[in-house]
């Protein structure tokens, strides 16, 4: 508290005004002292330390501002740098001025007192008290003649006589005062020029004592307040008294002419040689007061500058402070608003500025917040979407792309954010057909269009359906494009499937039910006519009706097979162990000595929730072909059925992947694409459905299947799904270096064989 | 030397003093400036303490200087009587200051000390005379026997020295800064006799 009563103190104005004021009113009166001012004379010490006083309390001041000034600037402080500067321009304004003043001052003192002697003045002065002196001892030895006289008479004339004489004496000798007096100081007898004065003008002790041994005394006195006496004491012989105990006193006043001129020369002389003594004393008194009142305006104008300096860059501090707190995105920042000058109207128009900012700002955070939660509204609403929205700039840049987007495209399009549409076909070439239709649409610059494309994506051909808007500006200038587009292949596959579900079951059911009347009435036929008919009637009955219900019974079958693809029963899904299972079934088919089976089955199979009846069924189907394709070749050689079953990693994926080749003649290429749908066989026998069931069983678990030509021949890839876990254990034993390879070996693979892939 | 008023009576002791100090200085003059207290008693007398007491004192050349240029000095007598007490600071009974003014005269050529508490006031022909008349103390009054308390040891101590604020303004300044212009003795004690 204290501290802070002294800062404000030190810093405020009236404090140091009032100092300074009361310091210029000491150093008046210590100037009006040095002019020998009787008033002021006495306090001149008291004076001279409170200047001296005021004046270190002044350079403390100044000492402290200037010590806060300098740690401000080392500091590199805002405003100190334009404080100093000021500060430095003050005290120079002031200073010079000042100094040249005080240097002519000083020389005008100098010369000034300098002017008051002169050796002429001096001399006159010399001679008029020598003059006065000499005048004076002239009329000291003419009193000192009548005086003596006067003795003489008194000698000669008796003690009683004597007082009546001095009247008479006096009046002859023009005296002033006569008085005849013994040595104990007792009046024998005096006469005055006044007769109302009654006690005479004796002479003190300290002149009694110098009589005692001086004999006689003349001397100017002047203690009577008349004027100058000269008073002249000499021994009286009386007759009988030989010690000269008697002694005559006479005063003789000078003339009030003589005596103010001897006053006035005494005076005047005293006067003037006191000047000469204090002739260097006046000059350092004065150059003294001249000096403290430089120190004194030199100090008050230093701290004026220090105090005006701070009082202009103030403010401008404050706005610089505010600027930087503006600039690091503090808006709320008020500047305090001290004056209504110019600088005042600039921290107004800055707290303005600064408002305004704020509203703004919070207004523009509050758009920002809005447009926010209308994106994540959007973003979830497209994340959960099951349709493909990818939206692209006016020059055809992906801009976003939600994640059913890249589910239905099979690759990650937040790598492709940015860059051109097609570039995707770089590394994914089956989606050139896809890139091409849509660059079609917007190069037609159409608002909106819908197009299914057809795509041969990894897991096999792919329906897309895509629908185009173009968008626009408030203004009507182009903003891009939403493109949606949808995996349709699924939903195709499916309306075909029940389709041919519903053919199926309608076949069945229309041709299975007149079947068994047919298969009878053979049968029936053979039975009754068969004995009673020639034997050449009856070898042809026989072998009729035997064809006959051979016939039936193969269209039964057929008829079954095609009940059992329309009415597919429900899974019964159960842990499989894969590797034992697909062995247990290859062993079936190892009989046949023309036909090697090869199996590569991993060891590290997992179990595979899967139904076995639908699974063996599917294994049956697959090897059935391959080995009815090895026997097509008819040659002599061994033909190889290769079956091998594993683990691969496709995409972020991992997955069982089970292939069956074969050594036989490859699939035509015209059935490609149908090679999976019902009734769509190479075989002279076939009915068309065991591809059609195997991908049925496939997609009941999940799995997708393809075929392909390879160099061996006819392969049938299918691939199965994992759980979390395995393909986590799957990620986890394949090392990041090798997972990428194994990936591009993958791809590489597809690439060499996408010329003659067939898609189902 | 015969004596011409024998029968002076008190009187004459101030007689004696002055002359005693006359031939003193006529042997002896003090060329450096000071003051000393030569003698001091005090004696009891009608139940009043009278002071007798002689200083000598030495004016510096600045001094003289200034005095022969018309330039009165002033000297102070500080007299202080306390009683003395055990274990405890002294008790003030009294306090007295004289002051003394010595002048020269051009005209004249004569030296005037003035008692400015009495008034009297003496002319004297020449400097050494003058001091030693300043320097002379007789029967200076000090206190009623009755302000002492008689038990108790009764002290008086005195002190001389030039008022320097009675100088003109400008030599005054400069007498703060010179040691030539601080003429001032010791305080000397001397014990009041019941």
């Amino acid at each position: 508290m204290v501290t802070a009563t002294l800062k404000r103190l030190g810093t405020g104005f009236f404090p140091v005004a009032v100092l300074s004021l009361l310091l210029l009113v000491s150093l008046y009166l210590m100037s009006a002292a040095t002019q020998n001012s009787e008033q002021f004379g006495r306090i001149f010490f008291v004076l001279l330390v409170v200047n001296v006083l005021g004046l270190i309390t002044l350079l403390v001041l100044i000492a402290a501002n200037l010590i806060r000034l300098v740690r401000q600037y080392r500091s590199q402080a805002t405003g100190s740098r334009l404080t100093a500067r000021l500060v430095v321009i003050f005290v120079v304004l002031s200073l010079l001025p000042v100094s040249v003043l005080y240097y002519f001052s000083l020389g005008f003192i100098q010369r000034g007192i300098d002017s008051w002697f002169d050796v002429r003045v001096e001399s006159a002065l010399d001679g008029a008290l020598e003059l006065t002196r000499l005048s004076l001892d002239e009329r000291k030895k003419e009193i000192l003649r009548r005086t003596e006289m006067m003795a003489e008479n008194l000698y000669l004339m008796p003690d009683e006589s004597s007082a009546l004489l001095l009247n008479d004496l006096r009046e002859q000798n023009d005296a002033y005062e006569l008085v005849l007096f013994n040595r104990d100081a007792h009046v024998l007898g005096f006469s005055n020029i006044d007769p109302a004065v009654i006690i005479p003008a004796l002479p003190d002790r300290a002149l009694l004592t110098q009589l005692e041994y001086q004999g006689n005394y003349i001397g100017l006195d002047n203690k009577l307040g008349e004027g100058l006496f000269l008073r002249v004491i000499v021994p009286v012989h009386k007759s009988g008294d030989l010690t000269g105990a008697v002694m005559l006193q006479s005063l003789y006043t000078l003339s009030d002419r003589v005596g103010g001129m001897v006053s006035s020369v005494e005076s005047a002389y005293a006067e003037y040689k006191r000047l000469t003594l204090m002739r260097d004393p006046l000059k350092f008194s004065f150059t003294l007061t001249l000096s403290l009142v430089l120190l004194l305006s030199c100090l008050t104008a230093v701290w004026a500058a220090f105090f005006s300096a701070r009082r202009l860059v103030a403010p401008i501090r404050a706005l610089s402070i505010g600027t930087r707190a503006v600039a690091s995105g503090d808006y709320k920042k008020r500047l305090p608003l001290h004056s209504k000058d110019e600088l005042g109207f600039l921290v107004e128009s800055f707290n303005d500025m600064t408002h305004r900012i704020a509203l703004s700002r919070d207004e523009v955070n509050r758009s920002q917040q809005m447009v926010e939660r209308e994106r994540a509204y959007l973003r979830v609403v497209l994340g959960r979407l099951s349709s493909g929205v990818l939206t692209l700039d006016k020059r055809r840049r992906i801009r976003t792309a939600n994640a059913s987007a890249n589910q239905v495209l099979g690759l990650d399009l937040k790598l492709f954010i940015g860059k051109g549409i097609d570039t995707i076909v770089v590394d994914h070439q089956w989606l050139e057909g896809f890139v091409s239709a849509i660059d079609e649409h917007l190069s037609g610059d159409e608002r909106e269009w819908r197009e299914e494309v057809v795509v041969f994506a990894e897991m096999g051909r792919q329906i897309i359906t895509c629908a185009g808007t173009a968008m626009a500006t408030v203004d009507g200038k182009s903003a891009g494009y939403v493109i949606v587009f949808d995996d349709v292949t699924a939903l195709v596959q499916a309306q075909r499937d029940a389709a041919w579900g519903e053919v199926a079951r309608r076949l069945a059911h229309e041709i299975k039910n007149p079947l068994t009347p047919i298969q009878l009435s053979a049968e029936r036929l053979r039975h009754k006519y068969l004995k009673t008919m020639s034997p050449q009637d009856a070898d042809l009955l026989d072998r009729s009706t035997h064809t006959i219900i051979q016939q039936v019974k193969v269209m039964k079958e057929m008829v079954q097979s095609f009940s059992e693809y329309a009415h597919a029963p429900t899974l019964n899904l159960l842990p499989l162990p894969m590797g034992d299972f697909i062995n247990e079934i290859l062993d079936l088919y190892r009989g046949d000595k023309k036909i090697k089976i090869e199996a590569l089955i991993d060891d590290d199979l997992p179990l595979m929730m899967m139904d076995a009846v639908r699974m063996r069924q599917l294994l049956h189907n697959l090897l059935v072909n391959a080995v009815d394709a090895v026997n097509a070749m008819d040659s002599d050689e061994v033909g190889l059925v290769k079956v091998s079953c594993h683990h691969v990693i496709s995409g972020s994926a991992a997955r069982m992947e089970l292939q069956v080749q074969d050594s036989g003649p490859g699939i035509p290429e015209n059935m490609m694409e149908q090679l999976f749908e019902p009734y769509v066989t190479s075989k002279p026998k076939g009915s068309g459905l065991g591809l059609a069931v195997v991908k049925k069983i496939v997609e009941e678990h999940g799995g997708s299947v393809q075929a392909k030509n390879t160099e061996l021949g006819g392969c049938v890839i299918i691939r199965f799904p994992l759980d979390d876990a395995r393909q986590k254990a799957v990620f986890d034993a394949v090392p990041a270096v090798e997972t990428q390879s194994l990936q591009i070996d993958i791809d590489q693979d597809q690439d060499e064989t996408s010329s003659n892939r067939g898609q189902i | 030397m015969q004596r011409i008023f024998p029968g002076l009576g008190r009187v004459s002791r101030l007689a004696q003093f002055v002359l005693s100090c006359i031939l003193l200085f006529q042997v002896a003059t003090v060329s450096a400036g000071g003051a000393t207290v030569a003698s001091i008693e005090s004696q009891l007398r009608n139940d009043v303490h009278y002071l007798d007491a002689r200083i000598q004192y030495g004016l510096t050349a600045p001094m003289l200087d200034a005095l022969h240029k018309g330039v009165p000095l002033t000297f102070v007598l500080e007299i202080e009587i306390s009683r003395q007490r055990n274990y405890v600071w002294d008790v003030t009974v009294a306090e007295l200051e004289q002051r003394y003014l010595l002048e020269y005269h051009a005209v004249t050529q004569n030296y005037h000390v003035k008692n400015l508490n009495s008034g009297a006031s003496y002319s004297l022909p020449s400097l050494d005379i003058a001091l030693s008349v300043l320097g002379t103390i007789v029967d200076l009054p000090l206190l009623d026997d009755e302000l002492l308390d008689s038990e108790a040891n009764n002290v008086g101590r005195l002190r001389v020295q030039m008022d320097i604020e009675e100088l003109p303004v400008p030599l005054r300044l400069l007498s703060y800064f010179s040691s030539e212009w601080h003429i001032s003795s010791e305080w000397v004690t001397w014990s009041l006799q019941p």
